[in-house]
């Protein structure tokens, strides 16, 4: 018996043993990637196990998957992964509670682009970093659709208004626009090109930051002059799940889709792609993925070396893999693939503008998302949406 | 006095259970609801301040459409759902009676009480897509511009109670076929003797004889109504605009998203308390044949 | 007796077409299963072309952010446990409720009953802390402790009615013998439960495999994930490809419904002698 019960302990030591051992240089990192964009990221990683030796383990998982457990896991003082990509909002949010491990000292501000780490630094203690982003920049079309109906890319807003009547005419089109639908994001992009088109850059920081009211007369118009017309006159297609929205705009059913630059990687000829923004625009929506440590992490070093890696040379590898754009200042413009250099250009003199509701977070964004949805299939709505926007904001 | 111990042994398992992970919660919840978020006991005040909430009531819903707020919804639920599944149990249980193959089709009815409600969920989401669904389609023929019905406030939250009851009728058709084998044949034969109509026996002698089954069917339905969410879940998440929105969901939303753990018990005590409403002819009846 | 074949006609026309509309949903999503998301997009019902595929079901058994596999595992794991040690307990507790004689019975009696009722909604918030308290939140342990109080009061409802239509003789004979209340309800009265015991695994274990809400809010690492957690998952963030979902609904539905198809009998009489007497 006494035999019996010394082999278990010995094997009970010998067991934990090998298990904290295997552990103590091996990383999970939760990322929003999976299927080729994960594939793409991949060598990011083995990179960074070559140059340290320590494993990394990706895991997918969405943010709003995680919007919903991490609060409870943290709650519980646990956590799913070492280092966490998750919107910007949810790493401040959390690192006012307490749960972020700062890593003021691993990161150079310098290093990335100015303002990139603004949203991830509360009384200049740093919570999280930036890694690369992806710009939504506008209407994308396909050249050969443009070609065969004779279509021209407009240069005025009652060009843009002609354009989209024309598509209406056009035999077999259900609507001149697609309307992605995610869990509200692609509706959002598109309400957010219009602030910045005709409310300027500046109108724009103003209602990320709570200056100025979604009720505000020159908010109003905006939605009230440019965007409900457009809904109303039944341009824009109706809500639907946005992989879906991109199968039927390239098949036929709509002229139009606006979303972000992530699209080259998914249609079948990235070469027949157009692009145009609304006519005036000065900015452009850079989403920045942002990365952050919770406290909670059983090795909290070597997270912190994965994460001054990813903030810096892990971009170098990330570009070159394509449809990323990176917030490491070093990063050499021949990193780029070609297609990307197209979108690049496109960022050439426009004020580049944080995403509206990946900042603001919180109870805002998820009424942002479902107001949204609201107003594409109920346009006359739009004082209800304002007001409700308005009481949920900053 | 040694039998008395082990007597209570069958017992003491059981009710520690429930008095732990049931009791104790539902105690501790009820209090949660009176306190502020700092802890300060407030009694009913966070019940005034709930109540007032544009995603509990929101009077000018009623005037102007959807969303009127979780707790109309989960009304206007049961308003709709409860008659149309009774109907439909009873219709289905006297007809497929006399029907060949009848117990094939009750089978079929019944998968919808056997799957997950979550995947119910998603199934009505399926069928309601202004493309890939088939309700629309078949709408279409009447002359309605195909939409995906599950995206618009006006018809969203009516889509979902529809659905639901095509999710729910096999219970009631259950229960009341069973009821129906439990009515003495010699009843119906005395009636016809007498020469009664089919539709008299109907009324005169199935209804009334089917009154304790109509009494559980009523009284889960209800019960079910209020634990709606799962369906709500997956299919609109409570969209759009909150016009399919729910005290479950909301409680929730409140509790797990927002962290506003007063008021989520605020939603969960209502919710407890129209339960107890619901099911008082059932706990009635329990206590007077426990007695 | 023409116009009775004619009503007798019109009935059948009736339920055959209820069935049908009842049945349609399945298909729907079967055919959107077994098939490739561009035939599907513009609905189900064109068959042209038609090319049935096991893609969608590999695809949800190894989804990359939820794989259906472990969550069905996982279900496994769970439910199992989570339909046994109820079952034990409450049927123990529903002996000595239709056998025993103890102050306040009918109190408590009446108190399992109220409990019935209650909306899981009522007791979230403090299980949540009292798990992360004893340190189960997160863990199947935990989660089975919760089904498990939560099954008791209809348990043992259903139980005791059951045990109150049992005849008494055998039991006081073997009492007589001078077994004890262990033996008797153990050698005699359980082996005569067996057709209730089977009613009460098959609904107990359906409610279990079936709950949402309850593993929503106690389990949320990944790994750990019941099946019905990740039927909202199998979305995807960069595809949302409605094959998928459809082949991990049907995947997940299958283990309800295999066992309603071979015990029917007994998930009926469960349900009926659990709602009424």
């Amino acid at each position: 018996m006494f035999k019996r019960l010394l082999t278990l302990t010995l094997l009970i030591v010998l067991v934990s043993g090998v298990a904290l051992f295997a552990v103590e240089d091996r990383l999970v990192i939760a990322v929003p990637w999976a299927g080729a964009e994960l594939e793409a990221f991949l060598p990011v990683l083995q990179a960074f196990t070559d140059e340290t030796g320590i494993e990394v383990t990706p895991i997918t998982l969405r943010f709003e998957d995680l919007a919903v457990f991490l609060p409870a896991q943290f709650a519980a003082g646990i956590t799913v992964a070492d280092v966490i990509f998750m919107w910007s909002w949810f790493i401040e949010e959390k690192a006012r509670a307490g749960h972020v491990l700062a890593i003021t000292e691993v990161i150079d501000p310098a290093d990335l682009l100015v303002g990139a780490l603004d949203p991830v630094t509360i009384d200049n203690q740093l919570y999280g970093i930036a890694y690369t982003g992806k710009v939504k920049p506008g209407f994308w079309y396909r050249l050969s659709f443009f070609e065969k109906h004779g279509l021209t890319v407009p240069g005025t807003w009652e060009e843009f208004v002609a354009l989209l009547e024309e598509i209406a005419q056009i035999p077999g089109i259900v609507a001149p626009i697609a309307s992605g639908n995610g869990v509200g994001w692609p509706l959002s992009d598109i309400a957010e090109h219009f602030l910045i088109a005709f409310g300027g850059p500046e109108l724009f920081k103003a209602l990320v930051a709570g200056e100025i009211a979604w009720t505000d007369p020159t908010v109003e118009a905006i939605f009230a002059d440019k965007l409900v017309p457009l809904l109303k006159a039944g341009h824009f297609g109706e809500p639907t799940e946005w992989t879906m929205a991109k199968e039927l705009w390239w098949g036929g059913d709509y002229g139009l889709y606006f979303m972000g630059s992530w699209i080259t990687g998914m249609v079948e000829d990235p070469e027949n792609l157009g692009l145009f923004t609304l006519p005036g625009t000065e900015g452009m929506v850079f989403a920045i993925d942002y990365a952050f440590i919770p406290i909670y992490t059983e090795r909290p070093a070597a997270a912190k070396k994965l994460i001054s890696f990813l903030a810096t040379r892990g971009q170098v590898i990330q570009v070159g893999k394509g449809g990323h754009l990176a917030t490491y200042i070093n990063v050499p413009l021949e990193a780029y693939p070609p297609v990307d250099a197209r979108v690049a250009e496109l960022l050439v003199g426009m004020v580049v503008l944080p995403d509206l509701d990946d900042t603001i977070g919180g109870a805002f964004q998820l009424a942002f998302w479902d107001q949204l949805k609201l107003l594409w299939v109920a346009p006359e709505m739009l004082p209800e949406v304002l007001g409700i926007l308005e009481e949920l904001a900053p | 006095m040694k039998q008395k111990l082990s007597r209570s042994l069958f017992l003491i398992p059981a009710l520690a259970l429930l008095s732990i992970f049931v009791v104790y919660p539902v105690v501790n919840t009820l209090y949660l609801s009176f306190l502020s978020p700092e802890g300060k006991f407030v009694f009913l005040s966070n019940y005034a301040d709930l109540l007032t909430r544009r995603e509990i009531i929101n009077p000018r819903g009623f005037a102007r459409g959807f969303a009127f707020g979780a707790l109309p919804h989960n009304l206007l639920w049961t308003l709709i759902h409860l008659p149309l599944t009774v109907f439909f149990g009873l219709l289905l249980a006297v007809i497929l009676r006399h029907v060949k193959g009848g117990v094939i089709i009750k089978s079929v009815i019944f998968l919808g009480m056997v799957t997950p409600m979550i995947i119910g969920g998603v199934l009505l989401r399926f069928i309601f897509d202004g493309r890939a669904g088939i309700v629309p389609v078949v709408l279409s023929i009447f002359n309605v511009a195909p939409r995906t019905l599950t995206a618009h406030p006006d018809t969203a939250l009516i889509a979902l109670i529809l659905g639901s009851v095509w999710i729910w009728a096999g219970f009631s058709m259950v229960l009341y076929s069973a009821g129906l084998e439990t009515i003495p044949k010699e009843l119906y034969e005395a009636a016809q003797i007498d020469g009664a109509t089919p539709r008299h026996i109907f009324f005169k002698i199935t209804i009334p004889m089917l009154k304790p089954i109509t009494t559980v069917v009523v009284t889960m339905t209800l019960l079910w109504n209020l634990r709606i969410f799962d369906i709500v879940y997956a299919a609109t998440m409570g969209g759009p605009g909150g016009a399919t929105n729910v005290l479950a969901l909301q409680m929730f939303f409140y509790a797990f998203r927002r962290l506003e753990f007063n008021s989520a018990a605020v939603v969960a005590t209502i919710l407890m308390l129209l339960a107890m409403v619901a099911a008082t002819p059932m706990i009635r009846s329990a206590w007077r044949e426990s007695r | 007796m023409n116009r009775k074949t004619a009503a007798t006609l019109l009935i059948h026309i009736i339920a055959w077409a209820i069935a049908l509309i009842w049945i349609v949903p399945f298909l729907g999503v079967f055919m959107a299963a077994i098939r490739p998301m561009v035939e599907i997009i513009r609905g189900w019902w064109h068959v042209d072309p038609f090319t049935p595929t096991w893609r969608n079901f590999i695809g949800a058994w190894n989804h990359a952010t939820a794989p259906l596999a472990e969550g069905m595992l996982n279900s496994f794991r769970v439910a199992i446990p989570a339909t046994i040690v109820p079952i034990l307990v409450a049927a123990i507790a529903a002996y000595g409720f239709s056998r025993f004689r103890f102050p306040l019975k009918n109190y408590l009696f009446i108190t399992i009953v109220i409990l019935m009722t209650i909306p899981q909604q009522m007791v979230v918030i403090p299980i949540f802390r009292i798990m992360k308290d004893i340190g189960l939140l997160d863990t199947h342990f935990g989660l089975i402790l919760v089904h498990t109080a939560w099954g008791i009061p209809w348990i043992l409802f259903f139980m005791r009615n059951f045990f109150t239509t049992l005849p008494i003789a055998v039991e006081e004979a073997a009492r007589i013998d001078g077994a004890s209340d262990f033996t008797i309800f153990f050698q005699i009265v359980l082996p005569m439960s067996i057709p209730a015991l089977i009613s009460a695994v098959v609904l107990q274990f359906m409610w279990v495999w079936n709950d949402f809400f309850l593993a929503l809010i106690l389990i949320f690492s990944p790994d750990k994930l019941l099946a019905t957690q990740r039927i909202p998952l199998l979305r995807g963030l960069f595809h949302v490809d409605w094959g998928v979902l459809a082949g991990g609904t049907i995947l997940v539905m299958l283990v309800p419904i295999i066992i309603f198809v071979l015990l029917q009998r007994y998930y009926i009489k469960g349900m009926i002698g659990w709602t009424s007497k």
